[in-house]
């Protein structure tokens, strides 16, 4: 069934001298196949569907026919794109052999191997590094319309439902890009020849968590022009039962890339335990690879709650049933509480590898030991252990346990202490290192600043009673832009910056990303201090126009807003021109004494010709004692 | 690369750094403390209820105890930027110590974090006791407030059949909302009274305030609730006690016919 299906998709059909099937399969067919079977599932529903708009909630039927399209859609792509022929060949008994596996890891395709179901880690580290950078693009964009219509009070020329339309599209969005920011790109490419492996434990896994996500996107470019995520990124019951179309599409989204978070969870957590170097202990093992691993680990327990509550959502919806529903039963409390137990690991999913890829960067760029392994380590361990009790400090107002605040704001504010941990170790390993001035460096002291500032403001969040004033507020959403995007998106840029000679094999030019690093940096801080400020004053999130009081600070914000799309747009520039055309990197180019360092530009497929014997860790810079 | 010994400058603190790096403390602490709890405090307008006074002052507690750990932080990393910068392609020498860990950093860093935290925790929870007591005030009035898409109504409890959709309080008297919703969660915030709590279908909610300040201020909803959410705000009139009871005369006479 499955290689028909494949077949009558992808065969020409006249051809004499058929490649086999392994070989035709790529993004082309995979898109082609996926739209086929939602059109043809679409039209037969349309067809066949009873129409029970007399009995049932209005939308019932086209929720029922726009969320089985979505499936359809979904199965059609991950099997136009090969993802069912391993375990088809499986099941036939036919395991793949040596010449296909190879074939699979995209030996001497060239261009080719990016557009296929390739196992390759450093193949899926570039697809990811590729997609995340649309992602940012597109909510940048939108960022950009957000800030555009805020720019003056009243001046609101988008209409409210576009506008909600593109605030919750860029939530979305934007949250999943700096999920997979770091874990992404640099867990995939980088993590496996930094630990001394071949590839990761299960390289199937690993083409089959990016094509997810690259599964996953449509449906959430779809549904903007089906009504549109008009709930904000939370997409809170009721509001969204009561949204339209769009909905479905933010539905599929988050199912199918929650299932990619938990195939690369697996995946990263099996090969960091089991696929390390000999030798390489784990007090050896360099505290980026914690950083990776505390990320998908913590999204292992954290997404199937995401999942689960947005099939919950989708049953509400198409099926009439009412988890979320209260006068059906249900209630909007049990969406909040499923939401936030994802929603507030998630925080430390971006946060913790982006800290951890700064702490890597910081002995290389001061030529002195990394201060504090240990405390880095407890520190990590200590966000992880606490973030998942944390998440009803979301709740504080909604009144659903009043009597837990108080126990939800003390293990809130016991984060503090983990948290100042990772502050000690960038502190003590820049404290009295030879600097060396390049843009992963000044990355860190813009991350202490930025972290700074993200977490202090989330001390007074934490505490019920200023919350009760703040909650909901532009105060909320300046926070977390401070440590999502103010500590975690400098994290990523610095990893890029750092990581780049290795991926592609040419330095990133050096004037440009400077100059993006200011511009983003400077510009940042003036737009989210603008929106602490009218936060204060008292405008609530998720408004598209607002009283004149609010004015100065939203034009403070909007311009600052510009200034980062400035750099932003320089950085992008800065990526093209240096993959094109920069100057070919060296095999180490920052003198760093970590594994991935030590193999050849470009990476041979499978890294390493003999595997590497770890006898110390990777830390030990700086002059000897007398 | 062979490991040339230099025992002058192998330390890892001198005294000079520990002078000036107490020096920045001291000042950058002062400004952070200073400039951020002004700020914030004036951003926030003058209170019109206890509850916001308590809230304006829990912002410039914390200010002014997080100012110092941002001041250590911003005073060592300031320190270490102005002390030995390289530029160039090719990397500086190494550092000139090894130092790998020191327990008394890292034990008097978690003490006094840990310290702050206690601080934080407990000022915090004196405040929250003190604001929830309120809501047992058996001499307080009750409004029941019903969010809908995009209004808030108010119905005055001891007066029947009073309803409006501007809110009008009597001032220094206690008052207990109880806030439900007909259609989607919305959340009802007195801007300047500092008190807010979601308006939820089919539960009732309750928060209290006493409003201590005559005067006209915001009622915004801070929960996204659909297409008109941004324009989902209503004024609350804080008025003298007869002057409220005039309000509720004249209002109760024009709605005569409707309750």
């Amino acid at each position: 069934m499955t290689t028909m299906m494949e077949r009558s998709a992808s065969a020409p059909g006249h051809s004499a001298k058929r490649k086999p099937l392994i070989e035709r399969l790529n993004i082309v067919t995979a898109l082609a196949l996926g739209t086929v079977s939602a059109v043809v599932v679409w039209q037969l529903a349309l067809k066949f569907m009873p129409d029970n708009a007399d009995t049932a909630f209005f939308f019932n039927r086209e929720d029922k026919i726009s969320l089985l399209s979505l499936i359809a859609w979904f199965i059609g792509f991950m099997v136009g794109i090969g993802a069912l022929i391993g375990p088809f060949r499986w099941l036939l008994g036919k395991d793949l052999n040596h010449d296909e596996n190879m074939f699979y890891a995209g030996k001497d395709q060239g261009i080719k191997r990016y557009f296929r179901y390739t196992t390759d880690h450093k193949v899926v580290g570039i697809q990811y590094l590729v997609v995340t950078i649309i992602i940012f693009f597109v909510g940048g964009v939108l960022a950009m319309l957000i800030r555009t219509n805020l720019g003056h009070a009243q001046g609101g020329w988008i209409q409210p439902q576009t506008y909600n339309a593109i605030v919750g599209w860029h939530g979305i969005i934007m949250i999943v890009a700096t999920i997979i920011m770091i874990t992404g790109p640099f867990g995939n490419f980088v993590m496996p020849i930094m630990i001394g492996a071949r590839d990761m434990a299960f390289p199937r896994l690993n083409a089959l968590s990016f094509w997810l996500i690259v599964a996953a996107i449509p449906p959430v470019f779809i549904s903007f022009f089906t009504g549109g995520i008009t709930t904000g990124w939370s997409a809170y019951n009721p509001l969204a039962s009561q949204a339209g179309l769009g909905m479905n599409g933010y539905i599929a989204f988050i199912c199918i890339f929650a299932l990619s978070t938990m195939v690369a969870g697996a995946n990263i957590t099996t090969t960091v335990i089991r696929m390390r170097a000999k030798g390489m202990t784990w007090n050896r093992t360099p505290i980026f690879i914690y950083g990776v691993v505390a990320s998908v680990a913590l999204a292992l327990p954290a997404f199937p709650v995401f999942f689960l509550s947005q099939i919950m959502s989708g049953l509400d919806r198409a099926f009439a049933t009412s988890f979320y529903n209260t006068t059906g039963g249900g209630s909007g409390w049990l969406y909040e509480n499923l939401f936030w137990i994802m929603g507030h690991p998630e925080v430390y999913v971006i946060l913790i590898p982006a800290v951890a890829a700064l702490m890597e960067m910081a002995p290389v760029f001061t030529r002195a030991p990394l201060f504090s392994f240990n405390i880095a380590v407890m520190g990590i361990g200590g966000i992880c252990g606490l973030s998942i009790l944390v998440w009803a400090h979301h709740m504080y107002i909604s009144g659903w346990a009043p009597l837990l605040s108080a126990p939800f704001m003390i293990t809130t504010e016991l984060i503090s202490i983990p948290t100042g941990m990772l502050f000690l170790v960038l502190i003590g390993t820049i404290w009295r290192g030879n600097l060396w001035m390049t843009m992963p460096l000044m990355s860190i002291f813009a991350l202490l600043w930025n972290f700074m500032i993200g977490g202090i403001t989330g001390i007074y969040l934490s505490d019920v009673p200023a919350d009760a004033f703040l909650h909901g507020s532009m105060y909320v959403t300046a926070h977390f832009h401070y440590t999502l995007m103010g500590a975690g998106l400098t994290g990523a840029l610095a990893s890029l910056v750092f990581w780049f000679p290795k991926m592609t094999g040419r330095m990133f030019d050096k004037k440009l990303s400077w100059v993006a690093f200011w511009l983003v940096q400077i510009g940042f801080n003036v737009a989210f201090m603008g929106m602490f400020l009218v936060g204060l004053a008292g405008q609530p999130r998720r408004v598209e126009s607002y009283a004149a009081m609010f004015s100065r600070g939203n034009l403070i914000t909007t311009i600052g807003a510009y200034t980062i799309m400035a750099g932003m747009l320089v950085l992008l520039h800065g990526v093209i021109i240096s993959w094109r055309s920069g100057i070919k990197a060296p095999m180490n180019p920052w003198q760093s004494k970590t594994l991935e360092w030590t193999v050849p530009n470009p990476v041979p497929l499978e890294n390493f010709d003999v595997l590497p014997i770890v006898t110390g860790d990777p830390y030990h810079y700086g002059k000897a004692q007398s | 690369m062979t490991d040339i010994q230099t025992p002058q400058s192998a330390k890892w603190w001198k005294k000079t750094d520990v002078k000036r790096v107490f020096l920045l403390w001291i000042i950058l602490t002062a400004v952070i403390g200073y400039v951020g709890s002004e700020v914030q405090a004036r951003s926030m307008g003058a209170p019109a209820s206890e509850v916001m006074a308590s809230v304006i002052s829990l912002i410039r507690i914390f200010t002014w105890a997080a100012a110092p750990v941002a001041a250590l932080v911003a005073a060592l990393a300031i320190t270490a930027l102005m002390e030995k910068r390289h530029y160039g392609d090719n990397p500086p020498p190494d550092a000139l110590h090894q130092v790998h860990t020191s327990p008394r950093v890292n034990g008097l860093w978690m003490a006094a974090s840990t310290v702050l935290c206690l601080f934080a925790l407990i000022v915090g929870l004196i405040v929250l006791q003190k604001d929830s007591a309120s809501l047992l005030d058996a001499k307080a009035m009750n409004v029941n407030v019903t969010g809908q898409q995009w209004v808030w109504n108010f119905d005055y409890v001891e007066s029947n059949g009073v309803r409006s959709a501007d809110l009008y309080l009597p001032v220094n008297k206690p008052v207990v909302f109880h806030v439900s919703s007909k259609d989607v969660k919305h959340s009802f915030w007195v801007v300047q009274m500092g008190i807010k709590i979601d308006a939820n279908p089919g539960y009732v909610t309750e928060t209290a305030v006493t409003p201590n300040k005559i005067g006209v201020f915001d009622v915004r909803c801070a929960e996204l609730c659909g297409l008109l959410h941004a324009y989902m705000q209503t004024k609350v009139h804080v008025v003298s006690q007869a002057d409220y009871e005039t309000w509720l005369k004249s209002t109760a006479v024009t709605q005569g016919a409707i309750s």
